[in-house]
């Protein structure tokens, strides 16, 4: 699994991004989007706002599980929405995929690769935005944040990593 | 043959989804390059994100270093100030950022440990009592003595404070006392609001200690109302999930 | 304070600020002789001069204070000297407390009435509160703070 992570402001403005892979089945962490689709990663996380914004009316929950999915990449979206409004948008994009004409080859291709359960999968991400969900707390509770500003931190950047390695 | 087109792709021209060519330069430039000379980054463990969000749950602030800390703000606030209503303002726009902050940190910290953040609000009665008992006893050490609806409008909720702790030890001079310096609690209010997506056509606070009824003023002179008025979109959207839920 | 059980005649309160203006003044009782408010002003700036005076005939430092009482207002320059701090006649009693810095206050009270000094530290545990803590306040300027005069009211006219 190749995963894109993007954290999207209230003024639905990027504020953080992390690309990484799986550490599972020794997995080495790094990102392995095909190069002739990686540029609509940021599209597809993007686009996926507007189901975001009916999603979260509809309880109070954070993490809104996977609301989104773009076949042609395979690649499904899991969101997460904080208190203040700050989106956490996780596309994560199995690596194999033979052909991406056609869209049938996803559901094959989720069920081959990875032996984990879509339950496991579901718990491991969850685990992995509440764990990012604390550091980010961390980050706006800095004096010198503003709302809807870019974090820079690298501290921050390394916790959100670590929480890949522990979870993903 | 071509990929069939997501179901959403109209999407992206509603959503501009990387708002600002700019924004999106600045968070490459963020993630490639090394941090700017003269900004150093703790390597001793000491960041913020060492440090436990539940740990200072309980602790309590001196009521005097308050106290003294309120004065300098003020005094800030008061800096070529053209009126009691913009003194007002500057004291609200220093409240707002407290309250984006205090709605996280709450609700993060209100399960118990471990467990997952408790839940949003998404109407606008969990978010008033959200404000009224847990934002009220974290900042005051008790909840708010009222919350009402008001009776004219629709749009306009009261939360009322008998002895707004901010306003202790401040008397306000008599050519000024149209001003209540608890504003600034209104901000805090109407930052809570507006991030947890309840945008307000503004939050006030007001005196209701005179002439609000007999034995009324003997007993709590410093009676403020903290009066809220949501934006039409929200009643609109409460309106929409109450047919709904 | 629930130790001042004692009936309590507390006729006025002057604050003089550190240049000796008066800053403060109010009468709890009636008792005292009418003064005009010039004559506060006055007795005021005298005060603080006969203090200064009176400051600069105490003995050198590190000996304890040669007045009489000695174990008046409490204060964290114990060794400081300290200048006059009571002035007693037989109708009346003039205690006066300086704070570290330089602000003075003057207590009329009967001449026998007791644990002025603990009235004293209120007061101005009270004037540390409602004025110092007041962002509308000015130092050193005449202090108008409504809720210093109500609970100063309060304090003084609850226990009388």
């Amino acid at each position: 699994m190749s995963y894109y992570f993007v954290i999207i402001g209230t003024k639905d403005n990027p504020l953080f991004e992390h690309e990484f892979g799986t550490y599972r089945q020794g997995g080495d962490g790094i990102s392995r989007f095909r190069e002739d689709t990686r540029h609509m990663n940021q599209f597809v996380a993007h686009a996926s706002l507007d189901i975001l914004e009916e999603v979260q009316w509809a309880g109070g929950q954070m993490y809104l599980k996977t609301i989104d999915r773009y076949p042609p990449t395979g690649s499904t979206i899991s969101a997460f929405i904080t208190a203040a409004n700050a989106k956490f948008l996780l596309l994560h994009q199995p690596n194999n995929i033979s052909t991406t004409s056609n869209p049938s080859s996803l559901t094959a291709n989720r069920n081959a690769p990875t032996s984990t359960t879509p339950a496991a999968t579901d718990e491991a991400i969850k685990n992995f935005f509440n764990d990012v969900y604390d550091s980010w707390v961390k980050t706006i509770m800095n004096p010198f944040w503003r709302v809807d500003t870019p974090v820079r931190s690298p501290v921050f950047r390394s916790r959100v990593a670590a929480s890949a390695k522990k979870y993903l | 043959m071509n990929p069939a087109p997501p179901a959403h792709a109209h999407a992206p021209s509603l959503k501009t989804p990387l708002t600002t060519a700019q924004q999106q330069q600045q968070l490459a430039a963020g993630r490639n390059v090394s941090p700017s000379p003269g900004l150093r980054y703790p390597s001793n463990k000491k960041t913020i994100y060492d440090r436990n969000l539940s740990r200072s749950k309980n602790a309590e602030l001196s009521r005097a270093a308050f106290g003294y800390l309120f004065v300098e703000m003020i005094g800030y606030a008061q800096r070529r100030v053209r009126g009691v209503a913009d003194l007002e303002k500057r004291l609200n726009a220093q409240g707002y950022p407290l309250g984006l902050k205090l709605l996280d940190l709450l609700l993060t910290r209100s399960p118990l440990p471990s467990t997952s953040p408790s839940l949003r609000p998404t109407r606008i009665l969990p978010l008033l009592q959200f404000i009224t008992t847990t934002l009220w006893k974290h900042l005051f050490g008790r909840p708010a003595d009222a919350l009402e609806r008001s009776a004219a409008n629709a749009d306009e909720y009261m939360i009322s404070d008998n002895e707004p702790l901010v306003n202790t030890y401040i008397s306000v001079p008599r050519e000024m006392s149209q001003l209540n310096c608890a504003a600034y609690v209104a901000g805090v209010i109407e930052g809570v609001c507006d991030g947890a997506g309840f945008a307000t056509r503004g939050v006030s606070a007001h005196w209701v200690g005179e002439g609000g009824g007999e034995g009324g003023k003997g007993m709590w002179p410093g009676k403020t109302v903290f009066l809220i008025r949501f934006a039409d979109e929200v009643l609109e959207r409460e309106e929409i999930l109450g047919k709904n839920g | 304070m629930a130790i001042i059980k004692d009936r309590l005649v507390v006729f006025a309160l002057l604050v003089i600020n550190k240049a000796g203006g008066l800053i403060y003044n109010r009468e709890f009782h009636s008792g005292l002789n009418k003064m005009s408010s010039n004559d506060y002003l006055i007795l005021a700036g005298t005060f603080h001069g006969v203090h200064a005076i009176t400051k600069s005939l105490s003995p050198l430092p590190r000996t304890q204070s040669a007045n009489g009482t000695s174990a008046s207002a409490p204060s964290p320059f114990v060794n400081r000297p300290t200048g006059l701090e009571v002035l007693e006649s037989a109708h009346f009693r003039l205690q006066c407390f300086q704070t570290v810095t330089g602000t003075k206050f003057l207590l009329f009270t009967e001449p026998q009435q007791p644990n002025v000094d603990n009235v004293m530290k209120r007061i101005y545990e009270l004037y540390s509160d409602y004025v110092m803590k007041n962002p509308f306040y000015t130092v050193e300027m005449p202090i108008r703070c409504e809720k210093f005069d109500r609970s100063l009211d309060a304090f003084v006219k609850v226990k009388s």
